[in-house]
């Protein structure tokens, strides 16, 4: 079951993320665990497998709202990342961004299952 | 619980969260969930939905920019684009810097960045933007004058003293403008026309704003106030508002008056520049053929005067300051001039003024219906010294005291003349009644009434001034006067002006024909008593025989 500290170990700033929703532990968790079924992810990879660029902004951008109210670093920090980046159109390594943040999102969904 | 009833603050707002994110949904709801009632939307098209049928009861609205669909942008024009949904207040949920400026632009009320700050820092904007929103629409709603779109009295002041800190160089004008005789509007053609009357008014007045710095104000029933850059003239205004009031209501013919205090002293404090406008307006009451005045200072210490005369009245009736002087009438039908009668005039002999002319205080009474009071007071000390003179056997002429208007519409007037006249031993045969001409205008149908009854009772009626006013020709027929008395101003011209003396030769025709009998009143030359005896006039009254004497000297001249 998930658990605050797997979060904290995780490296999530639970505490600001809990004062946020206040204090609902249970609300905190139960949102924390629709993360791995965003439809922003799939949206993301996907519109950067089509090198468009733009969609891949909207979809980042949307996951970035969702995972900073919910203070979910590392995983919001690279999401962060990658929307500045494409936010500035950047020739950059999108590919292995997207990787890390798929990695991260199946460490979540990890704590989420265990 | 109850304690809060008589508090609106407390009443639970609903808030309607918008975004495509649940989590986002989630995360602003149990911040604000303890608050408010919280409904959500997950989309441009489901808030547009929600909005539809329930924006009467939204506080507010957090709406996210970034949705698929309709998103924020389109979501908030779509409702500043609409009247009865622009009031509602919009708080925008975004984490991009350059948004917030265009949704301010766009009429979103606040902004809530992403991620969300602290809650309590959230719910107090979304409190205060609630009560900003509610604050403005109270202030909406009674600012305005609902008949005429123009401000309400109170916020008109406030916003005036605005316009001064704000145009300190600017000479403004403070304008008092209204509609003469609504009342009359009123009780002949009922409440819904006299409503399109101020309506109209009121539209003049914005249209006459729109090209002029300035505001207005609905302030009683038909007074309206402008406060209002200085202008020259303001004959372009009442021709505006005649002429949309015609437009309209074709058979209505109304008369505006203005009264301006122009260049207002920046020291007067902005009520005081208002009365004195108002001073000026009043000195337009039955004055016809003007309808603009100025405020002079003058205006103030004549009002300041009059009341004066209004407040002494009744010290004044104690200590008999108001005496009766008597001016004789003579019957010119023979050779001689033979006296026949006598008119009643009362003077006011004031403790501090001296000896007032009645023109001075008459009309000023007249206008508060304080002239009832005065007018049974003559009547009353008349019918004394009839008596007097009757017991000394110095006179038994008939004498004729002035009868207003208003007196008429006293249901016991006859018999306090004829109880007055009993206890004096003398009859209603032995005084003549004189009732202006311009007490004939408004409703006939009553003073017929009211005069009939006092020729039942023997009195003899005398339309004094006639032709001074506005009354049609017909009055003469529909009255049953015994004596016509001609208004002094045709005397004046008798003698100078052709078609002056035509015209009274016409009525000594018509009242001949009708037999009535004629007086010439205001006769102050040889000429003119020589023309009016020439053509038939049958009694005269006036300086070329006698100035009105009190009782001493009346009878020292007159007594055989």
């Amino acid at each position: 079951m998930i658990t605050i500290e797997a979060l904290k170990e995780f490296g999530t700033d639970t505490d600001t993320g809990l004062k946020r929703v206040m204090g609902k532990e249970e609300l905190y968790l139960r949102l924390v665990k629709t993360i791995p079924q965003n439809e922003g992810f799939a949206k993301l990879e996907e519109a950067l497998e089509n090198n468009d660029l733009n969609s891949a902004f909207e979809a980042a951008h949307g996951l970035k709202g969702v995972l900073c109210n919910l203070e979910l670093s590392p995983l919001s920090d690279r999401v962060v990342e990658i929307t500045e980046h494409l936010r500035a159109k950047d020739d950059a390594d999108y590919r292995s961004m997207m990787e890390e943040i798929l990695k991260l999102k199946d460490r979540l969904e990890q704590i989420c299952n265990s | 619980m109850n304690d809060n009833f008589n508090d609106i603050q407390h009443l639970n707002r609903i808030v309607l969260i918008v975004d495509d994110e649940a989590v986002n949904r989630e995360i602003l709801g149990a911040m604000l969930e303890e608050e408010f009632t919280v409904i959500f939307a997950a989309d441009g098209e489901e808030a547009m939905d929600i909005i539809e049928d329930s924006y009467r009861r939204l506080s507010c609205i957090l709406l996210d920019l970034v949705m698929p669909g309709p998103d924020g942008f389109t979501v908030l024009k779509r409702l500043k684009s609409r009247n009865e949904l622009k009031h509602i207040p919009v708080i925008v949920l975004t984490s991009e810097q350059e948004a917030e400026v265009k949704c301010l632009k766009l009429g979103a009320a606040d902004f809530i960045k992403k991620p969300y700050s602290d809650p309590e820092v959230i719910r107090a904007r979304v409190s205060r933007t609630i009560e900003l929103s509610e604050d403005r629409e109270y202030i909406r709603v009674v600012q305005k004058d609902e008949l005429t779109g123009l401000y309400s009295r109170q916020f008109f002041y406030e916003y005036a003293r605005t316009m001064d800190i704000y145009n300190k160089d600017g000479e403004t004008d403070a304008v008092v403008l209204d509609v003469e005789h609504f009342h009359l509007i009123n009780e002949m053609y009922g409440r819904g026309p006299a409503d399109e009357v101020l309506f109209l008014v009121g539209g003049a007045i914005r249209e006459f704003l729109e090209t002029t710095e300035g505001i207005a104000c609905r302030s009683d029933a038909d007074i309206f106030l402008i406060y209002i850059r200085h202008q020259a003239d303001y004959s372009e205004l009442i021709k505006l508002i005649e002429k949309k009031v015609s437009a309209v209501l074709s058979s209505f013919h109304i008369r505006v008056r203005i009264g301006v205090y122009e260049k207002a002293m920046s020291n007067i404090v902005m009520e005081q520049r208002f009365s004195y406008a108002r001073v000026a307006s009043n000195t337009l009451r039955g004055k016809y053929g003007k309808d603009i005045a100025f405020y002079d200072p003058g205006m103030s210490e004549r009002s300041i005067y009059q009341e004066h005369l209004i407040s002494d009245i009744h010290g004044a009736l104690k200590n008999n300051e108001f005496e009766v002087y008597y001016q004789p009438k003579f019957r010119i039908t023979g050779d001689e001039p033979v006296l026949c009668s006598a008119e009643a005039l009362v003077r006011w002999r004031h403790y501090e003024y001296g000896l007032i002319k009645p023109d001075e205080f008459l009309p000023v009474f007249e206008k508060n219906g304080l002239i009832r009071i005065l007018d049974r007071y003559v009547w009353k000390k008349t019918i004394e010294q009839m008596r007097e003179w009757r017991e000394r056997a110095v006179f038994t002429l008939p004498v004729s005291v002035n009868v207003s208007r208003i007196d008429l519409y006293d249901e016991d007037m006859c018999e306090y003349l004829l109880d007055c006249l009993k206890e004096n031993g003398l009859a209603s045969e032995d005084i003549y009644l004189e009732i202006t001409e311009s007490a004939y205008t408004d409703d006939n149908d009553q003073l017929i009434k009211a005069i009939n009854k006092l020729k039942a009772a023997g009195f003899k009626i005398e339309m004094d001034d006639f032709g001074s006013g506005y009354s049609s020709l017909n009055v003469i027929t529909e009255m049953p006067i015994d004596f016509l008395k001609l208004d002094m101003n045709f005397i004046k011209r008798i003698n100078e002006d052709e078609k002056v003396l035509h015209i009274v030769k016409l009525i000594i025709d018509m009242a001949k024909f009708m037999g009535v009998t004629m007086v010439a009143e205001g006769v102050e030359v040889e000429p003119q008593y020589e023309i009016l005896r020439e053509n038939g006039c049958e009694i005269v009254q006036g300086f070329y025989f006698s100035k009105p004497l009190p009782a001493m000297e009346f009878e020292i001249c007159f007594a055989d």
